[in-house]
């Protein structure tokens, strides 16, 4: 009887705060640090080129095979201004086979490509959303902008400071 | 009766039906947003401003949806099973009052024709479930008629109790005698008691195991669809209104707080409107506790309910007809009937606290040595 009413109370106060849920198209959920999206490459500002070289580890550890990669010779590293030797040519993802389960991320060694925050790309036909390297890297340097994205390395330097 | 009165009776039940059917789009409504709150949820919001055309969308999409029938279903048994289940549920609205005049027939035995018609849904359920040739109908069914038939008593010695105590059974006649205090004060007892049968008769959620979707996915319902399936939903919750409103006549004084204020109008019109008002606020305020409870507790087991209709519900029931008839044989004044409806209420309540609380049984187990055991004989 008492553990009733306790419940009951308890459901009352619960309906007194406000819901949790948004009328989605017309009203968004504020974008979460962790909200995971689809990934994306990023971009190396200081270089002006994009992190990813094209070594095809993604490509070759993804579940679903969304990826395809090719790498050419960096035209900056001849002229001495990076340090990577190859640099990506070609990069597409297949945007409606991706399930964004993050292992290209994981595995990648040279912080090129992270979850982004975007999420509504789905089109009606089957392989109707593919991206090319420039969409790619251009929605990843917005991703980078939004949440203060920084390279390992740096991460590693600030944190023992 | 001449044919104006015959007019007039056909103008009644058909603005009737077509109240509670408002009625009853509303209360789904009603429902599903105040569910929505408590699970800190919006409800529905498309359908029209705040979502309230919702259920008429929902309406439209159920009567224009196939009519199915399974082949081998028993086909009269299978047609007439809903039939009987919403004529009853309408036709105690018959008896109902809103206010003195509001009613379609004011009966002497108003009370007992409702608790009458009430049960006989129970016939319909069981129809339901055996015509569908689905054995989680039959099971549904078969549940159904127990959950129903003894949730019956509880329900059936509360209203005797009530019209031992105010020898009447007209509706209208409680509700006066309710005038100086209500009836929750007199009788608090018969108030929980009522309420909760009342619930395990509608079959709402504490208590819905016949229509458990979790379980035996709708119970008599599974094989129905569209229109049927629609009146089904229809007769549940026309039923529900009018347990709430039985609540709010038999315990919660009616019409009968506004008394001063329809006075002060004057009027007939404008006192009924107000008598009215008062009436269908305190009936929704009851459904709204009907569906917060619904938001609040899950299922019983078929064995707990049925622990809690014989052990619990039917004795305290026995008790509160006893307390009741002594305190009229005795004509004991009404508030030594409060004080011992409510010793009764709390010696119950701290009891079965404690019967939660306690620690279970330890439970061990005994290993005899085979060679013991011979020894020994």
């Amino acid at each position: 009887m008492l553990g009733n009413l306790k419940g009951m109370l308890m459901t009352f106060l619960t309906s007194l705060r406000a819901p949790v849920t948004a009328q989605y198209p017309d009203a968004r959920m504020p974008v979460e640090q962790r909200r995971m999206g689809f990934p994306m490459l990023l971009w190396d500002d200081n270089i002006v080129e994009p992190y990813c070289t094209g070594c095809m580890v993604c490509v070759r550890e993804c579940p679903t095979q969304c990826m395809s990669a090719t790498m050419k010779d960096n035209p900056k590293h001849a002229e001495g201004v990076s340090h990577r030797r190859k640099i990506i040519d070609v990069f597409e993802i297949n945007i409606g086979r991706c399930i964004l389960c993050g292992i290209c991320v994981d595995v990648c060694n040279f912080d090129a490509i992270e979850m982004s925050y975007e999420t509504e790309l789905s089109t009606r036909t089957r392989n109707g959303r593919r991206m090319m390297l420039g969409e790619l890297l251009e929605r990843g340097s917005n991703w980078q902008e939004q949440s203060g994205w920084m390279p390992t390395s740096q991460r590693n330097q600030e944190a023992e400071e | 009766m001449t044919i104006a009165e015959f007019g007039l009776l056909n103008l009644w039940v058909s603005g009737l039906l077509l109240v509670l059917s408002v009625v009853v789009l509303s209360l789904i409504y009603l429902e599903r947003k105040v569910l929505g709150r408590l699970q800190m949820r919006l409800g529905p919001m498309r359908v029209g401003p705040y979502g309230t055309l919702q259920t008429i969308a929902d309406a439209i999409k159920l009567i224009t949806k196939e009519d199915i029938q399974p082949e081998w279903a028993d086909k009269r048994v299978y047609w007439v099973a809903p039939v009987l289940v919403f004529i009853p549920a309408f036709m105690v609205w018959i008896a109902i009052p809103f206010s003195s005049r509001v009613v379609v027939q004011d009966l002497d035995l108003g009370l007992f024709y409702v608790m009458a018609f009430l049960v006989l849904s129970i016939v319909g359920l069981v129809m339901a479930g055996w015509g569908s040739a689905n054995k989680y109908a039959v099971i549904g069914g078969l549940r159904a008629a127990g959950q129903l038939v003894s949730y019956e008593i509880p329900v059936i010695m509360v209203v005797a109790g009530i019209a031992i105590f105010t020898q009447s059974l007209n509706l209208s006649y409680i509700v006066d005698q309710q005038s100086s205090v209500p009836f929750i004060i007199v009788l608090p007892l018969g108030l929980f008691l009522f309420f909760v049968a009342g619930l395990a008769e509608l079959g709402r959620t504490p208590f819905d195991i016949y229509e458990a979707e979790s379980e035996v996915v709708g119970g008599p319902f599974v094989e129905y669809s569209g229109a049927h399936w629609a009146v089904f939903f229809l007769a549940e919750y026309v039923s529900t209104f009018a347990i709430a409103a039985l609540t709010a006549l038999l315990f919660l004084g009616g019409w009968g707080w506004s008394a001063s204020i329809q006075d002060w109008v004057g009027h007939p019109v404008g006192s009924e409107a107000i008598a009215f008002f008062e009436m269908f606020i305190k009936t929704y305020l009851v459904v709204l506790v009907i569906f917060w409870i619904r938001g609040t507790f899950p299922r019983f087991r078929i064995d707990q309910l049925m622990a809690l209709g014989w052990k619990v519900m039917v004795p305290l029931s026995f008790v509160f007809v006893l307390l009741v008839a002594f305190a009229t044989f005795y004509a004991w004044p009404w508030w030594v009937l409060s004080i011992t409806n409510v010793l009764v209420l709390g010696i119950m309540g701290w009891y079965y606290y404690k019967r939660m609380h306690q620690d279970p049984a330890p439970f061990s187990i005994v290993l005899h040595s085979a060679r013991k055991v011979r020894d020994a004989r």
